[in-house]
């Protein structure tokens, strides 16, 4: 068992965590969150690649803070979304926006 | 204690963070708690990327998630008043759903050991000259466009809660 299969395992841990919660959460928030674990383990896994194989570090380091930037501003617009939802229909459960209008 | 132990310790505690912050972070049924899992996990990662000898990705990682995102979620907790929903999944449905969270990550785990990659003994630290050097030479198009993406977010967030004065 070498260093990089154990760092991958951690990040498929998360991936496995956030696939759990986005699917089992009722609340817009709780999907966030589980979002923000998925995209915490995907940061891991490609840095992880990067320092421990021969590939470039430097590469895997600035990737994986593109996928955290990229998290922060999906959180943001999320964030401003589930407050539109809370506003309009009272609550932020995902039950709530499951119909159309029509 | 030698280094290799000192690092097999260290790494068995930041994922035992990690996994105990995931946990509680998926399965709390107030959200605050599992706003508190979920920076428990975000600091492990931080750990871990300390582990593999990159010390400025654990400062952003705790920079930018713990410091931005984690307040943005607790914002949104507060303004919609965090429970998780009433009602709770059936037996049969929490296994259906562990069941298929299950199949992508067994899949790509399969896909990992499936590889055979040659791996460094000890990760080396980059300099973070390099970092800032090649994100403004070589990938200054993904810098700007990062830039741009985040400055859209922030302009639809606002956008979005804007209230019209002659709402309905």
């Amino acid at each position: 068992m070498n260093a990089l299969y154990a760092y991958h395992f951690v990040s498929l841990f998360l991936l496995a965590l956030g696939l759990y919660g986005f699917m089992a959460r009722r609340s817009l928030v709780g999907m966030l969150i589980s979002v923000e674990l998925m995209l915490n383990g995907a940061a891991l896994s490609i840095t992880a690649s990067g320092q421990l194989t021969a590939a470039d570090g430097a590469l895997a380091q600035l990737s994986s803070l593109l996928v955290m930037g990229l998290a922060a501003a999906e959180a943001t617009l999320a964030l401003a979304i589930i407050l539109v939802v809370a506003k309009r229909f009272g609550n932020a459960s995902s039950k709530t926006t499951s119909e159309l209008k029509g | 204690m030698n280094e290799t132990m000192a690092a097999q310790f260290l790494f068995a505690l930041y994922s035992l963070i990690i996994a105990a912050g995931g946990f509680l972070a998926v399965s709390a049924a107030s959200l605050v708690r599992s706003m508190v899992g979920l920076i428990a996990a975000l600091f492990g990662t931080a750990g871990l990327y300390l582990l593999m000898n990159a010390p400025f990705m654990a400062l952003m990682q705790i920079l930018i998630y713990v410091g931005a995102v984690a307040v943005l979620i607790f914002f949104a907790i507060m303004l919609t008043r965090g429970e998780d929903g009433e009602g709770s999944t059936s037996a049969l449905g929490r296994l259906v759903i562990v069941g298929a969270s299950l199949l992508l990550p067994l899949l790509l785990g399969l896909v990992l050991f499936k590889t055979d990659v040659v791996t460094l003994p000890a990760p080396e630290l980059v300099d973070i000259a390099i970092l800032g050097k090649k994100l403004l030479g070589e990938y200054v198009l993904a810098f700007e466009l990062i830039s741009v993406v985040l400055f859209v977010a922030m302009a639809g967030a606002v956008v979005l809660g804007f209230e019209r004065r002659d709402a309905r």
